[in-house]
């Protein structure tokens, strides 16, 4: 029986002399895809002169019952009988970290789905990242570049990665500032714990995040039967199911129930949490994540696909 | 396999051996390699699996133990024999075993039997006949040709005879079976030993058409054999022999015992290197000697080493013969006087009976002395002479003391050691200068070498010897002058001893001096009786029957069946399988007859020579031991110590593991199936089948309490009756804790009735009158417990008057005449019935007044005025005339069937309640006899 699922051969690796190849010639099929994808994205994308997420006074306009008071700008509200609130204006500089996991697990590609995990995250973030560049965000990716902004800012972003000797599991993020979104895409197979307390910080410093989560359908699904061994690619890990049909239902449970709670956990944040499959389309979760970009921070939620 | 005795029967299976990297390799797999899949949500997998503890491989031990698991089953079916029996072929049609089974072969004869059976065995492999012979049997036992387990029940029913074998007359019966089975292989256990007519005998054997000889003689052959017992002057003297050749020199201590197997005395025999022969002396006092009855080596099981003991050992008799006429005023004068005292004590005396010579001499001669002493006597009787001489000849000693008469007489070469001067010779006389002489040294060569001389004894009279050559040895006493006093020489077997002087203190002080007693017990120990007492002339061809005979290990044992009457013949009687050495005779004399003669000798038996193949073997136990057993337990034991490691690794032993085991099990579970594979099934037990017609009739008569009616043949009775019950039923359900089954309906003539408590029996005048056959089976229901209760229905039909009886009355009568019918009585007020369940007096039915007839409890005491009275049983018997089922009897729906006479609702509840009173009465007994006087035991207890 063939084997369910395998790794893939690593988008970024740290041989050497396979990543130059690998990079050489993916990098730009990447790219490419990414932009594909963010062209069928692009119509959804709204002009900048708006009200946003920003540190610029865009207007004041009067409350409306059932906003929040926290929102309402007092001194305006002083002068007359009325009471306002400020917007501001779209950050026309606004800052978008973006991060794909490079863990080993990543690299899984099942017999059902398309591409492995990694290579559709990294998809996802380079496609985020032409398309922020576009917009004329700064995009940045921690431990990688600082925010910088740029035409061509994917390539330069896949051109920094492509340099990166061994990218570190969990990012440095101590200098991601307040009112910066991040995008952090994994398959956040960690303990919910543990994916909590690394990002537990970024909600602290106002930052906004948005995660999407690459999984694999057959980690969701569980397709397994009979005697099985089952290795971690991270840890080296081996664990041996007699009947792994067995276990199934037990897992899926624990799977679904991490899922939840992370999303719980994101929208109690104001955050999204988006799941993305890798048998199905990037653009999926391309058009997600972008929408709860665009919405208030603070009324952002959790989509799924 | 040289150097381990070690052997397989199946050494074919040691090729299973090669499979063992398989199986090493297949538990290397075993658990099967499972599938390998990379799996990142591992951690979340991991609390679903709440652990892993079965790791890829099993440990290098365990597979070990396994290995050495299928190594030992391997092995196992190999069959390996530890100390393997050697195999001599034995082709051949037939296999002829002839076995000696003579008195040598009685040390090791359970080796030489499982030898024997050995062979037997290898013929039974062959499938060919044995002849089974033995050499020591009577010649008219079955030699066969036997199957090979009759083979085998003939030699467990032989035993090694104490009898030397019979080789040529049972080899040629073997001879001639072995004529009908040309080209059989012969086998010869022989022990050992030769015997005369061997070479015939085996020419005889091995002269027909033989394929093949093995030969089986004994390693060694550690036996003696006592050959003589002769109580001799000094000492009791003992010879043995042993197989010639032997270098090593041997000691066995002899034991000699008395009649009742007490040992007296011990001696020793000494062999010397390479010597065969050894003679040990029981050097005890005379008297002890003669009590001697048996000599035995001791450590030597067999029956040469046994010697019985007859008279002939023992108390010598000694003739006395003296011509001079006996003042029995004066009998320090007689002769015979001194002898007499002086034998008396360890001799039996046998005095003349007649001054006659010619009549004496023969008369001593009849009772067999050992010795006969002649005082003084000068010439014989020629036909008295020669008659002694024959028997002197024959080993008698003769003691003939001088006198005046044989001073006198010729000299007579036969009847003298010594020639003699004629008269005698006088010393210190008053016509003499010389001295009375004293007695010297007795010669070294004689028999009184060890006396020391006496220095009182003189003599001063005596008749003189001639001097001649060999005056000297001839002479046992001399006196100081050296002139002979005693002198003596054998003639034949015998002895002749003259004593110069005369036996009474006339010409010496010797016959009154403690030396001439001496002197003449070493006289008599020379001595041998000469036959037994009872073997008289005239009953020398006597028969004796067998008394004590030797067994062939050596014990004394009452006489075996086949030992015949030993006919006493005067020649050494051969030893056979008749006559078995032993004591023949009876309590007041035996004849010993002993296993191996005067002139025996124990020699090796040759092999004969023959040109057929012969291959040799030794008698050897078979020590084989299949290993088959031990292999298995070892497997089976490591099969154990496997699943308990199992369980130890799968975490059995630690509460909180997970239960992972049956990929490891599964080997073992294998191999445990190949191990038990290897056992032939046993026959699963049979059960019998012992259902019989009716079981099922009968098992639902007992699985519920039911009550019974006898089938009269009238349904409406019979329906009555069924609805009766069925009301009763009803009603005892409702009532009581009794719920009972569906009425039964019994045919007296044909039911088994002991199923039920209770049978009520409706009378029936039309029924038909049921047969002695169905009464005699009534009769013992109740006999055995049951109660019958009868109702005659007839309570408002019975007329007045001793003759006004209803025909159902007068059928009850004709019933009851055959049965055998307690006393009767109407139920009493204080009787149980009528407490049993409800307090009631009356009985009614359908119809009331009747009585209810209960056995008379004649002996029930109520003298303490309780409200019930005391008593065993229940009544066997009841009859009523109510017609209870009648009242009892219920519809389908319930309701009552019959109407009551009175028509009144309370008698037929009455009517229900003492159908509950009968059924706890017959259920329950006295108990409520019993329980009515709780309230008294109560009190009494409470005190």
């Amino acid at each position: 029986m063939a084997p369910v699922g395998g790794a893939a051969a690593p988008v970024t690796t740290t041989d050497a002399l396979a990543r130059g190849r690998l990079r050489a010639s993916l990098v730009p099929d990447l790219l490419v895809e990414a932009r594909r994808v963010v062209n069928t994205v692009i119509a959804g994308w709204h002009g900048r002169r708006r009200r946003g997420i920003g540190e610029n006074f865009w207007q004041f306009r009067p409350y409306v019952d059932g906003e929040s008071h926290a929102r309402i700008d007092w001194r305006r509200s002083a002068r007359d009988d009325h009471i306002y609130i400020r917007d501001r204006e779209w950050e026309a500089a606004h800052t978008v970290w973006l991060w794909a996991d490079p863990s080993p697990s990543m690299l899984y590609q099942s017999a059902g789905a398309s591409v492995s995990k990694q290579s559709r995250a990294l998809v996802l973030a380079l496609a985020l990242a032409e398309l922020l560049s576009r917009s004329g965000e700064r995009i940045a990716w921690p431990g990688v570049t600082d925010p910088f902004a740029a035409r061509d800012g994917a390539e330069r972003l896949a051109a920094r990665l492509a340099h990166i000797q061994s990218p570190s599991a969990r990012p440095e993020m101590a200098h991601i500032r307040r009112f910066s979104d991040i995008v952090v895409v994994s398959d956040f197979l960690d303990p919910a714990e543990e994916t909590q307390a690394w990002l537990g910080p970024l909600a602290q410093r106002g930052v906004r995040a948005h995660l999407v989560e690459v999984a694999d359908p057959a980690e969701e699904t569980f397709p397994y039967a009979g005697r099985t061994e089952f290795h971690d690619p991270e840890t080296g890990e081996r664990l041996t199911a007699g009947r792994a049909e067995t276990l199934g239902a037990d897992y899926r449970r624990l799977y679904l129930a991490r899922r939840t709670e992370l999303d719980m956990w994101c929208k109690r944040l104001g955050w999204s949490y988006t799941v993305n499959h890798t048998d199905r389309l990037a653009s999926e979760a391309l058009v997600k994540v972008h929408m709860a970009m665009t919405v208030d921070p603070g009324l952002g939620h959790g989509v799924h696909s | 396999m040289s150097w381990l005795p070690l052997s397989f029967g199946a050494p074919a299976v040691l090729f299973g051996l090669l499979l063992l990297p398989v199986i090493w390799w297949l538990l290397r797999l075993t658990p099967p390699r499972p599938q390998l899949e990379l799996f990142p949500p591992l951690r979340i997998l991991a609390r679903v699996v709440r652990r892993e503890e079965t790791p890829h491989q099993s440990p290098w031990w365990l597979t070990l133990l396994r290995l050495l698991m299928a190594a030992l089953v391997i092995l196992a079916l190999a069959e390996p024999v530890y100390n393997p029996r050697e195999n001599v072929s034995t082709g051949g049609s037939a296999v002829a075993i002839v076995m000696d089974n003579s008195w040598s072969a009685a040390t090791d004869w359970e080796r030489r039997a499982a030898t024997a059976s050995r062979f037997i065995d290898d013929a039974a492999d062959a499938g060919v006949p044995v002849i089974l012979a033995f050499t020591a049997e009577p010649l008219n036992a079955e030699i066969g040709p036997f199957d090979a387990g009759a083979a085998r029940d003939r030699l467990n029913a032989i035993k090694p005879q104490p009898v030397p074998p019979d080789r040529p007359a049972v080899y040629a019966r073997v001879a001639g079976a072995l004529e009908a089975v040309p080209g059989a292989s012969v086998v010869i256990l022989t022990d050992g030993l030769a015997e005369p007519g061997d070479r015939q005998a085996f020419e005889q054997l091995l002269g027909g058409d033989i394929s093949s000889l093995v030969w089986v003689e004994p390693d060694s052959l550690p036996m003696i054999g006592l050959r003589t017992a002769e109580n001799n002057a000094r000492a009791f003297e003992v010879s043995a022999v042993r197989l010639p050749g032997d270098p090593v020199p041997a000691a066995a201590t002899v034991g000699a015992f008395d009649d009742r197997g007490r040992r007296i005395a011990d001696a020793t025999l000494s062999f010397g290197p390479a010597d065969s022969q050894a003679v040990a002396q029981f050097e005890v006092p005379f008297e002890l000697r003669n009590d001697f009855a048996s000599i035995a080596i001791d450590g030597q099981a067999q029956a040469a080493a046994v010697r019985v003991l007859d008279e002939s050992s023992k108390r010598r008799r000694v003739g006395l013969i003296s011509q001079a006429e006996g003042d029995q005023a004066q009998p320090l004068l007689s002769p015979l006087f001194y002898i007499d005292r002086a034998l008396a004590p360890f001799a039996d005396l046998v005095e003349a009976e007649s001054a006659d010579l010619t009549e004496a001499i023969p008369a001593l001669l009849e009772r067999k002395p050992a010795m006969i002493v002649m005082a003084d006597v000068g010439t014989l009787p020629d036909e008295a002479r020669a008659q002694l001489i024959e028997w002197m000849e024959g080993g008698g000693t003769l003691v003939r003391f001088a006198g005046s008469r044989l001073a006198a007489a010729e000299n007579d070469e036969d009847m003298l050691p010594v020639r003699l001067r004629l008269g005698e010779r006088q010393l210190g006389g008053s016509l003499s200068w010389t001295e009375p002489q004293p007695l010297t040294e007795f010669p070294a060569s004689g028999p009184f070498a060890d006396l020391t001389p006496p220095n009182e004894v003189t003599v001063s009279r005596q008749v003189l010897a001639e001097p001649t050559p060999d005056i000297v040895e001839r002479s046992w006493a001399t006196l100081a002058d050296g002139t002979p006093l005693v002198t003596g020489a054998s003639r034949g077997d015998g002895t002749l001893v003259l004593f110069h002087v005369t036996p009474q203190a006339t010409w010496s002080n010797l016959p009154i001096s403690g030396t001439f007693v001496e002197m003449l017990r070493r006289l008599v120990q020379l001595s041998r009786n000469q036959g037994s007492a009872e073997a008289g002339p005239e009953g020398a061809r006597e028969a004796l029957p067998p008394y004590r005979m030797i067994s062939a290990d050596g014990q004394l044992v009452p006489p075996s069946p086949e030992a015949r009457p030993l006919e006493i013949m005067s020649d050494e009687q051969p030893v056979t399988i008749e006559n078995p050495p032993g004591l023949y005779g009876g309590e007041e004399g035996v004849f010993a007859h002993n296993l191996l003669g005067r002139e025996a000798a124990l020699l090796p038996i040759d092999r004969p020579q023959t040109g057929i193949p012969v291959s040799s073997a030794a008698y050897a136990f078979d020590e084989s031991q299949e290993l088959r057993g031990f292999l298995l337990a070892a497997a089976l034991i490591f099969m154990i110590l496997d699943m308990l490691a199992v369980f130890w690794m799968s975490g059995v032993f630690a509460a909180a593991r997970v239960r992972r085991r049956a990929a490891n099990a599964t080997a073992t579970l294998a191999i445990a199936a190949l191990a038990s594979g290897l056992w032939a099934l046993a026959p699963s037990p049979v059960l019998a089948d012992d259902t019989r017609p009716g079981d099922a009739e009968a098992i639902a008569a007992i699985t519920e309490t039911r009550i019974a009616y006898v089938i009269t043949g009238d349904s409406s009775v019979d329906a009555v009756s069924r609805a009766g019950l069925t009301g009763l039923s009803r009603f005892l359900t409702e009532k009581t804790a009794l719920e009972p089954g569906a009425p039964a309906g019994v045919d007296v003539e044909t039911d088994e009735l002991a199923f039920y408590p209770l049978i009520y029996w409706p009378i029936d005048p039309a029924a038909q009158m049921p047969s002695p056959d169905a009464v005699a089976r009534i009769d013992a229901y109740m006999q055995q417990g049951g109660t019958v209760l009868f109702d005659t229905r007839d309570q408002y039909s019975t007329g007045f008057g001793s003759d006004g009886a209803s025909a159902a009355t007068q059928r009850l009568r004709d019933i009851l005449a055959s049965l055998n019918i307690p006393p009767l009585e109407p139920v009493p007020p204080d009787h149980v019935l009528t407490k049993a369940f409800f307090i009631m007096q009356e009985f009614p039915g359908r119809y009331t007044g009747g009585p209810l007839w209960v056995e008379s409890s004649l002996d029930a005491d109520n003298s303490e005025n309780r409200p019930v009275r005391t008593g065993d049983g229940v009544s066997p018997i009841m009859i009523t005339a109510n017609d209870l089922a009648g009242a009892w009897a219920i519809d389908n729906n319930g309701r009552p069937l019959l109407p009551t006479v009175p028509s009144d609702p309370l008698q037929r509840l009455w009517a229900l309640r003492g159908g509950v009173n009968i059924m706890m009465y017959m259920l329950t007994g006295n108990y409520k006899s019993d329980q009515v006087h709780v309230p008294i035991l109560l009190e009494r207890l409470g005190q």
